[in-house]
């Protein structure tokens, strides 16, 4: 299994109830398949949020396979300024 | 030369400088919070960040336009946490030779900022309830 951490903030944030979690996964685990984890925990109430991937505080630009330490985040659309 | 802060109290203006003999502009930016979000009155907009990454991808952003446009410098401090109505919540300046390039510096700065930068913001009404800030203009 690999360890990796994934940080939630603004929607995701408020719609799992948490900013942080520890998720062991199965190795070769990919972004996208996280994704679609997260999203079924959110039980629908991210469905229509579009969610941007940063690996390591970078965005990726396609789906890539997890590593054991990662640090992922689901980025809704975001609103400074 | 690029200087990025993110503050997590009021915002200190970069001071003018009046010894750039060669910039003709001098833009100067401040995003205020507004007394209204959805036609609701509001006390306060409240900033989370992605902290680390809203720095680097400020960052990254700012050197990418004093590439693509003729600017020399650009300064910018960025608001977290909780801003109330009327204060700063964004501060940018720009020097450039000519106004035009400065100006279209800017505008780009502005919105790739809103487009890209990991940091959401929440309206507090003054009931104290909290909705989605969406505004993108």
């Amino acid at each position: 299994m690999i360890q990796v951490k994934v940080k939630c903030f603004s929607q995701v944030k408020y719609v799992l109830g948490k900013d942080e979690m520890s998720l062991s996964l199965e190795p070769g685990t990919t972004s996208a398949e996280l994704e679609e984890l997260v999203r079924n925990q959110a039980q629908g109430k991210l469905d229509k949020v579009t969610l941007r991937i940063a690996v390591n505080q970078k965005y990726i630009p396609a789906e890539i396979e997890l590593k054991n330490g990662d640090e992922v985040a689901f980025i809704p659309p975001v609103q400074g300024g | 030369m690029i200087k990025i802060e993110i503050v997590k109290g009021p915002i200190t203006p970069f001071p003018s400088d009046d010894s750039r003999t060669q910039d003709g502009a001098e833009l100067i930016f401040n995003g205020r919070v507004r007394a209204t979000e959805h036609g609701e009155n509001i006390t306060v907009l409240e900033y989370e960040q992605y902290e680390g990454m809203a720095e680097t991808e400020l960052r990254n952003l700012a050197e990418n336009i004093v590439k693509r446009f003729p600017v020399h410098d650009l300064f910018c401090k960025h608001r977290v946490g909780k801003v109330k109505v009327g204060e700063t919540s964004l501060h940018v300046v720009i020097w450039s030779k000519h106004r035009q390039e400065g100006i279209d510096a800017m505008s780009w700065f502005i919105v790739e900022l809103k487009n890209r930068i990991p940091i959401w913001k929440w309206a507090i009404l003054e009931d104290g309830s909290r909705i989605p800030s969406e505004c993108a203009h």
